[in-house]
């Protein structure tokens, strides 16, 4: 991949710092301090960023999370689709769905709630008019699909298949935003397997179920993914939510709840990948509040073998490249040749 | 395009107690820019609060590389961005959207509720570059509202100005569309000669923007409005900023504010979406 701006290491500045700059701030002050650590930058040796996971080899770590990075043009002109891992594309339904009313989205401390309530332009128009544009990416394509049946699950998969082009489906089994389905198959384990399982029959293309936080105990959603056939898991959705404007005295959202996202949720979401990585043999997508490359790094070290970054696409549309760089900058100045020897490594013993 | 631009000058357009302040950048963005556009800016280097905020684009200099944007504080993203000194750079992305458009030939009235005159002062002076003749129909609470939200600078544009207030403090009495009805309508009706053709562009509440769209669709006049909507990306990927449109076959879709808009055909626009009737 494209390396820029090593100069910038000898003075002890990260890589990423230097990115940083061209777009304003996103976390410069941070950067710059947790940087001073990178000696072995100057000899620049190979860091082996690939990850093979759930059959299909990703360039780097990093993917944009699904919702934030629209269908691969919408980006284009910041983070262009050959910086990064793979392109999540925006949740799918068969029917096309028109999605909640206005207002969607509504701002909280380090962290935004939205309920755009699954607007797509259904199966049958994303096939036609989004799809080819899709598999000429320079990168992989992975579509996220969601149901209110299990037969809308299967129906689904069984027409986004490996001819579609398509490297992976991301099933959606989380929504919070919808009235029915989303998350409810998202809640109950038994749910969990049997839609796993239908869309497994249904395609050639791995699987990736992404889960909801909005459970007990995510370790036993985990398994029942995992059990139903799962490739891979995606972690977190957003945690639901809701806030009050004080002066209507009304919900701000027009859907009244809505997920929650951005840096507020990422503790959340690394103890879950902590949890689930080690319960569950199967590669993890950890998500939820990634925004710099010290989140990205956290999560890898809690056990996710890839990052998606979504919220912080509003804040930095430079993000997921920026954090690429960081990534690999960390790998090298910590004498790591390949990223995949970090996963996990908060809770594995070195070496193994 | 994404690039960090040099604040120039930064002030109140009006007095300090309005709130409604005047910010200055330079930097590529002017050659680029269109009347009805506007950009995303990082108002914190940290991440609370963590979107970007959209601001019209109020006038465009591109000899001098610069854009003025105005806005009013009325949150913390705004009174992160009032506290914003000459000299300093600001993260900004755009300019985004689709902008307004300059009729061929006959009148352009601009109709503005509030501060939703900031986004029309950049097509009145592209109206005026390009010899089109243009007005300004304004409503605000009242005289120190106008004053304050940038009046003394419409008065140097030259153009003719229809003012409504409220309180009646300056110009007519009432709401803006209900005040100077005879710009929105009448003129248009038949006339059948070239020069009498009106289109109008409006930026305003959303109750006033309906108003005017019933008005100019009784009338056959031509509308743009410009929204206004919480914005995410505003690059037309999060769906956040959404409206809704009816095709002339009655169909509904949605449409977003950042990318398909902020400018929109009045007639398109299903109002009661807007309203939150």
């Amino acid at each position: 991949m494209p390396r820029r701006a090593n100069e910038r290491s000898q003075n002890g500045a990260h890589p990423a710092a230097t990115a940083g700059e061209k777009v304003g701030t996103m976390g410069r002050a941070e950067t710059l301090d947790r940087g001073r650590s990178a000696p072995g930058a100057m000899d620049k040796p190979a860091v082996d960023l690939t990850v093979r996971l759930a059959g299909i080899t990703l360039r780097n770590p990093v993917v944009t999370a699904s919702g934030t990075y629209g269908f691969g043009q919408e980006y284009a002109l910041y983070c262009p689709p050959e910086e990064i891992g793979a392109i999540i594309v925006k949740g799918l339904t068969v029917h096309p769905r028109l999605g909640n009313p206005v207002p969607r989205l509504a701002e909280t401390p380090a962290g935004v709630l939205n309920a755009v309530g699954l607007e797509n332009p259904g199966l049958e128009e994303f096939i036609t008019s989004y799809l080819p544009a899709l598999r000429k990416l320079p990168t992989q394509v992975i579509a996220n699909i969601s149901g209110f049946s299990v037969r809308d699950y299967a129906a689904l998969a069984q027409a986004l298949r490996s001819d579609s082009g398509l490297a992976a489906l991301e099933v959606n089994i989380s929504c919070p935003n919808v009235q029915h389905g989303g998350m409810q198959f998202g809640t109950d384990p038994a749910r969990v397997e049997e839609v796993v399982a239908a869309v497994k029959a249904s395609t050639d293309l791995p699987v990736i179920v992404k889960l909801s936080p909005n459970v007990t105990d995510i370790v036993t959603i985990a398994e029942a993914a995992a059990k139903g056939g799962a490739d891979a898991l995606s972690l977190i959705n957003t945690l639901l939510g809701m806030s009050i404007d004080i002066g209507r005295r009304r919900p701000v959202l027009g859907n009244t709840f809505g997920g929650l996202s951005g840096p507020a949720v990422k503790p959340v979401a690394v103890r879950m990948v902590w949890q689930v990585s080690q319960a569950v043999d199967l590669p993890v997508i950890g998500m939820g509040g990634i925004s710099t490359w010290q989140d990205a790094v956290e999560f890898l070290l809690a056990g996710a073998a890839a990052v998606g970054v979504g919220t912080a696409n509003f804040v930095n549309p430079r993000a997921p490249s920026e954090i690429v760089q960081g990534v690999e900058e960390y790998c090298r100045s910590h004498g790591f040749q390949a990223v995949r020897e970090i996963v996990g490594l908060a809770w594995r013993t070195r070496g193994i | 395009m994404l690039i960090n631009a040099l604040v120039t000058k930064h002030g109140d357009l009006g007095a300090p107690k309005a709130k409604l302040r005047y910010l200055v950048v330079q930097g590529p963005l002017a050659a680029e820019a269109k009347p009805g556009q506007f950009v995303h800016i990082r108002v914190s280097a940290a991440f609370d609060p963590l979107l970007r905020r959209p601001i019209s684009i109020a006038a465009i200099d591109r000899a001098r590389d610069e854009i003025m944007l105005c806005f009013r504080v009325q949150g913390r993203g705004t009174e992160l961005l009032a506290q914003t000194k000459a000299g300093a750079m600001l993260s900004i992305l755009g300019p985004l959207g689709n902008g307004f458009s300059l009729p061929r030939s006959g009148e352009l009235v601009l109709v503005a509720g509030g501060i939703g005159a900031f986004p029309l002062y950049a097509l009145a002076q592209a109206a005026l570059a390009a010899e089109v003749p243009v007005r300004l129909l304004w409503g605000g609470e009242n005289a120190e509202f106008l004053a304050n939200a940038g009046l003394a600078h419409w008065r140097r544009l030259d153009l003719p100005l229809h003012l409504a207030t409220l309180d009646g403090s300056l110009g007519r009495r009432g709401l803006v569309t209900e005040a100077w009805p005879e710009y929105l309508g009448l003129r248009g009706r038949g006339a059948g000669l070239e020069d009498q053709r009106v289109s109008v562009a409006a930026c305003g509440p959303a109750g006033m923007l309906k108003d005017l769209s019933r008005r100019c669709g009784e009338a056959g006049i031509a509308l743009e409005v410009s929204l206004e909507e919480r914005m995410g990306c505003a690059l037309g990927a999060c769906l956040g900023c959404v409206c809704t449109l009816r095709g002339k076959d009655g169909s509904i879709r949605r449409a977003k504010v950042c990318s398909d808009g902020p400018v929109f055909q009045g007639q398109e626009v299903v109002w009661d979406a807007e309203t939150g009737e």
